[in-house]
């Protein structure tokens, strides 16, 4: 995943406090967001493989899924060091893009891994 | 609830695992052969990469038209939506019809068909496998609980209503599957992959059979005409005394 992110860095923006002029480049922002959903997903692949193995079960499952979000979403605003506006044009983008998109992954993997090991 | 129920490992074994296994390569093996069924190197017609190029440009005066003076920028927006000979402008009468254009273009319906062919077959022949080998038990658990609303969806071949429902059968966990692998596959496959079935499904309910590129012509033509023309360059100034100055002191 790190090494994905790598290219979170190309996206560019110029523009500071000063004004607030909108300049985007649409193409970084949409390679940065693939990247953003790339990396959601795979956290959940992972997440899902784990909660399955520690054998979670019910709503704790679920509270797992959340905090591996958070923890993506945390991961993410280091890789961007801080400042969400140089690469992304709102927070909300960064935070719950590809949030539900992942669950069905997770849930997939969970109950995969789970019946795996605790349920034979 | 219920005492939980004990599940022969050869369940696991025999179903679960090569069920999901199987799922993975059919959609790899879908994907290469969808990528060898397309047609290869078919000219495009100039006139649609025309428009499309219009529309590049036209989008750009748009996002950057900021960036250069009034004037410029109304020479430019005349010559994009001028109402007789403008680029974007276009004549009435002239739009063709999606429909007929289909009709003209053979290859056009042959692409969606096969398409469609790559995508309902596998599915069909994956379907018909789980059913006829598979079906009749309880293959999985799902780790969380669930009302009985969920019954018909997970237990589908399954008529005891006493088992709980967090039980699923085979065929239940072939469509889990369906559903859930999306993720993986647009990891291993690469992005172009991501638009699955399903959406794919709900595009060509609502769009139809291909966008007019016209329309996007008159949008475009719309926006521009509607933009507000506001020359940033005498701000810039004071934005590069502000940058000077700081790094003076």
């Amino acid at each position: 995943m790190a090494a994905r992110d790598d290219s979170v860095s190309s996206g560019k923006k110029s523009g500071d406090a000063f004004d607030d002029l909108p300049m985007f480049n649409a193409e970084n922002l949409q390679s940065n967001l693939r990247i953003i959903n790339y990396s959601r997903t795979f956290m959940s692949i992972i997440g899902g493989v784990v909660a399955g193995i520690l054998g979670f079960t019910g709503l704790m499952g679920f509270v797992f899924y959340f905090l591996i979000m958070a923890i993506t979403s945390l991961g993410l605003l280091a890789k961007a060091k801080f400042s969400v506006h140089t690469y992304f044009d709102s927070k909300n983008r960064m935070l719950l893009d590809g949030f539900l998109g992942g669950l069905m992954s997770f849930v997939l993997f969970w109950t995969f891994a789970y019946d795996i090991i605790h349920i034979f | 609830m219920a005492e939980d129920l004990v599940l022969d490992t050869a369940i696991r074994d025999w179903v679960l695992i090569p069920l999901s296994v199987v799922m993975v390569l059919i959609g790899v093996l879908r994907y290469f052969v969808s990528k060898l069924m397309r047609s290869v190197s078919q000219l495009p017609d100039p006139k649609v990469v025309k428009e499309g190029q219009v529309i590049v440009r036209a989008r750009n005066l748009r996002s950057a038209g900021n960036f250069i003076p009034a004037r410029a920028f109304r020479s430019r927006r005349t010559y994009f939506c001028n109402e007789e000979n403008g680029l974007l402008h276009v004549p009435k009468g002239q739009a063709q019809n999606p429909q007929a254009q289909m009709f003209s273009d053979p290859n056009m319906a042959m692409d969606m068909m096969k398409k469609n062919l790559s995508m309902i077959i596998p599915q069909t022949l994956t379907f018909a496998w789980v059913n006829f080998f598979f079906s009749g038990f309880v293959a999985a658990k799902i780790p969380f609980p669930l009302t009985q609303r969920f019954r018909s969806m997970l237990q589908n071949g399954i008529d005891l209503s006493t088992v709980d429902v967090s039980y699923v059968s085979s065929r239940s966990w072939y469509f889990l599957n369906l559903f859930g692998l999306r993720g993986l596959f647009s990891l291993i496959l690469g992005e172009e992959n991501a638009m699955d079935d399903t959406q794919r499904m709900m595009q060509m309910q609502m769009g139809g059979f291909g966008a007019d590129p016209t329309k996007n012509l008159s949008a475009e033509k719309d926006g521009l005409d509607i933009i507000q023309h506001e020359w940033v360059l005498p701000k810039f100034e004071q934005r590069a005394e502000a940058v000077l100055r700081k790094l003076v002191s």
